[in-house]
């Protein structure tokens, strides 16, 4: 080998060494990179018929934020870099989700997403979040099937609200545990009377998996309820008066609602007032919102509302205090007071947040990977064992519960809720209102 | 099967009844005298809602009172839209009146959110609690009204078009937009006010509406714009007996279906019928052959 060529092939060998190292340097340089801004999508129902609630959650998503940024912004690698919220309207329609989501993920570029409302809206763009693999913290649909389903890939999405099957088969237990003992005495009736359970519901997977989770929890629990009717209603629909003409001549004991609170207002009222249906109407936890309070006026008088987070009460305790901060930095900003589907997207957005902290980068795979280990103290919903985290199986959180019933206050014309159950967190009784009228079969 | 349930059913189908015979009588009236089709025509019943329910929280006068200013109001809003948005494109092709319907839609919807905001609302009216007997039946008053006002209007609208020397003129129009012409018919003023009309009748479907406790938003027109088109179809285009029938029988036939085939069939079933009918009689129950 000559001098040429020996100098030729140590010539190459620095060109390679330092072609390498410049590609190591570069690789090390994108991971380490600081970020400018954190990016957070958050997808919310600003038009159509679900903008009440959407709104709330944009809004909430806000104060989260602000709160944030006051403190520096959030860490990351040790550093503090601004929060910024970009917000994607669904417009209450399929199409409007996966118009919204396709533009935060390929437009906006965020690093994670959080909220998403309606369960039909929001399964309809999953697979959108799939495909692109962008860490989602669901705050708002509550069908099991959004990261049940095996059709797409729902590794990066996680549930921060409780499900359909959750709080159905804890109002269901209510049912059985409350609502017909006290039936069975107003009708001075024998304790294995059935008890007469009739459903209105929204055809979507929201309503059914309410649908679904009545109906599992009577027959594994073998629970001694019998549902008489079960009507179904299109989303957004506002006329009631037919399937509440059907319920009433089922001859129910109490009605439960699978709807919106746009929905559930509307078919309490058509029903005590036009149908003279009345019957105690269970709600689920959606509907414990400013708007639905509003809508009721009189009528709400003696409804339940499964809740977690309710604009006029709260548990005693440490989360009383945390939910009062919350609801008066929203009211100081916005002039309202924020909802349940509020109250779990400003917790969304620390999630995300601090998913992102601990994975020290925007990298999604560790931000997802962040979000599988997460442990952090419950924030002001009460969360079970204090602390959130997602289940292993299903990436679930699980939340505390509870049930209010509303008593009308004639001052200011609408009702309020008081928590009644579970016992250690009740402030007062069930009662069936004077004009409560039982199953007659 | 209880034939008190059914009669409850039927009750509820004719009250649906009135609020569509309304909003397509004038959608019917508007396409017969311009042949234009204008789907923002659900954006005046919105329109028509709000105005109601805005002067009613304000003022606290009896809405049944009130929806005499919503159709005036309605009028004049109708006759703005007509003479600066559909009189320019008018006889331009069915595409640009079409695009210009789409467009109006997204302009008043957009419109009423930055005036009233896009949350839904309801009001409670003065006679909620009031029952009154029908026959077998024991019915909320408010829905007594409701068909009567409805039926009101259509007399009103009947003594209009037949014993008015404009309402002879705005037939004509209709009938023979031409022939008016040559007879001295001023035909755009029966166009701005036959669109003027159609709205303030879009109006009164609104108003009733708002009383009968539904929940409102800017987005509500849309549904039930459809359903109108459905129904001058089914019923005949230009023709208003055909639109009070088409009206009544979806009405009927929607609460029928949420009662025997579930609510997801409420919006279908009118689809269905208007399908059967068009196969069996192509020009509608009351249309005319060229309409």
């Amino acid at each position: 080998m000559n001098r040429t060529h020996k100098l030729s092939i140590i010539l190459i060998a620095i060109v390679l060494i330092a072609l390498f190292s410049a590609g190591c340097a570069e690789q090390q340089a994108t991971t380490t990179t600081q970020p400018t801004e954190i990016k957070v999508g958050v997808i919310a129902s600003l038009t159509g018929p679900a903008s009440n609630v959407g709104k709330n959650m944009w809004q909430s998503a806000q104060v989260a934020a602000d709160e944030i940024n006051a403190k520096g912004g959030v860490s990351v690698g040790g550093a503090k870099v601004p929060l910024k919220l970009i917000v994607g309207d669904d417009e209450s329609t399929q199409q409007g989700g996966q118009k919204a989501a396709t533009q935060l993920i390929t437009g906006d570029k965020v690093d994670i997403l959080v909220g998403g409302y309606s369960s039909a809206v929001t399964s309809a763009y999953e697979q959108t979040v799939a495909e692109y693999k962008i860490p989602f913290v669901v705050t708002g649909a509550s069908s099991p099937i959004i990261t049940h389903r095996a059709d797409i890939d729902t590794s990066y999405i996680f549930h921060h609200c409780p499900t359909t099957d959750t709080y159905g088969q804890y109002t269901t237990k209510f049912i059985d545990q409350v609502v017909r003992p006290a039936v069975n005495a107003k009708l001075g009736a024998s304790a294995d009377r059935p008890f007469r359970l009739a459903l209105l519901y929204q055809d979507t997977a929201f309503g059914k998996g309410v649908q679904t989770a009545v109906n599992d929890t009577i027959t594994k629990e073998k629970l001694n309820i019998v549902l008489v009717s079960q009507q179904s209603f299109k989303m957004g629909e506002s006329d009631f008066r037919t399937p509440l003409t059907a319920i009433k001549a089922a001859n129910p004991d109490a009605v439960y609602l699978g709807a919106f609170p746009n929905e559930g207002a509307p078919a309490i009222t058509q029903g005590r007032r036009d149908i003279g249906l009345n019957t105690i109407y269970l709600n689920v936890e959606n509907n414990d919102n400013a708007q639905f309070y509003k809508d009721l006026g009189q009528y709400g008088e003696g409804a339940i509302i499964e809740s977690r987070f309710s604009p006029y009460t709260a548990p005693a305790g440490t989360i009383a205090q945390a939910q009062d901060t919350f609801k008066n930095a929203y009211y100081a900003k916005w002039g309202t007071y924020p909802d349940m589907m509020g109250a779990s997207t400003y917790e969304g957005v620390y999630i995300a947040t601090q998913a992102i902290t601990n994975a020290g980068t925007t990298d999604k795979a560790k931000v997802r990977q962040a979000l599988v280990d997460l442990n952090m103290p419950q924030i002001i919903e009460a969360m079970k064992g204090g602390t959130i985290s997602f289940s292993k199986d299903y990436r679930e959180s699980q939340f505390d519960l509870w049930m209010e019933q509303l008593s009308y206050n004639a001052t200011i014309g609408e009702c309020r809720p008081f928590i009644v159950w579970p016992d250690n967190l009740r402030v007062t009784g069930f009662v069936l209102p004077s004009w409560y009228t039982p199953g007659n079969a | 099967m209880d034939a008190g349930i059914l009669l409850q059913i039927l009750f509820w189908g004719i009250y649906a009844g009135c609020i569509y015979i309304l909003l397509a009588t004038g959608l019917n009236l508007i396409f017969g005298v311009m042949k234009i089709v204008n789907f923002a025509h659900g954006e005046f019943l919105m329109l028509g809602a709000y105005i109601t329910a805005t002067l009613f929280l304000f003022s606290g006068i009896n809405p049944y009172v009130i929806i005499l200013f919503s159709m005036l109001a309605l009028i004049g809003i109708g006759a703005v839209v007509e003479r600066l948005c559909f009189r320019p494109i008018l006889g331009t092709g069915k595409l640009n009146e079409i695009f210009l319907s789409i467009g109006l839609i997204y302009v008043i919807q957009n419109a009423a959110a930055m005036i009233w905001g896009d949350e839904w609302q309801s009001v409670k009216s003065p006679y909620a609690g009031i029952t009154v007997p029908v026959g077998t039946l024991t019915v909320p008053l408010d829905y007594v009204i409701i068909m009567v006002v409805t039926a009101a209007i259509l007399c009103g609208l009947y003594l209009f078009l037949n014993r008015t020397r404009t309402g002879r003129e705005m037939r004509a129009a209709s009938q023979n937009r031409k022939g008016a012409m040559l007879v001295g018919v001023n035909v755009e003023r029966m166009d701005i006010l036959s669109f003027g009309i159609g709205c303030a009748l879009a109006a009164a479907a609104g108003t009733l509406w708002v009383v009968s406790g539904q929940v409102f938003n800017p987005y509500m027109g849309s549904i039930p714009a459809v359903k109108a088109f459905a129904i001058i179809i089914l019923g005949g285009l230009g023709s208003i007996p055909g639109a009070i029938v088409g009206g009544l029988l979806y009405g009927v036939a929607e609460n029928g279906a949420a009662y025997f085939l579930g609510g997801v069939w409420k919006d279908a079933i009118s689809f269905v019928i208007l399908i059967v009918v068009l196969v069996i009689r192509p020009t509608g129950l009351f249309g005319e052959r060229g309409e």
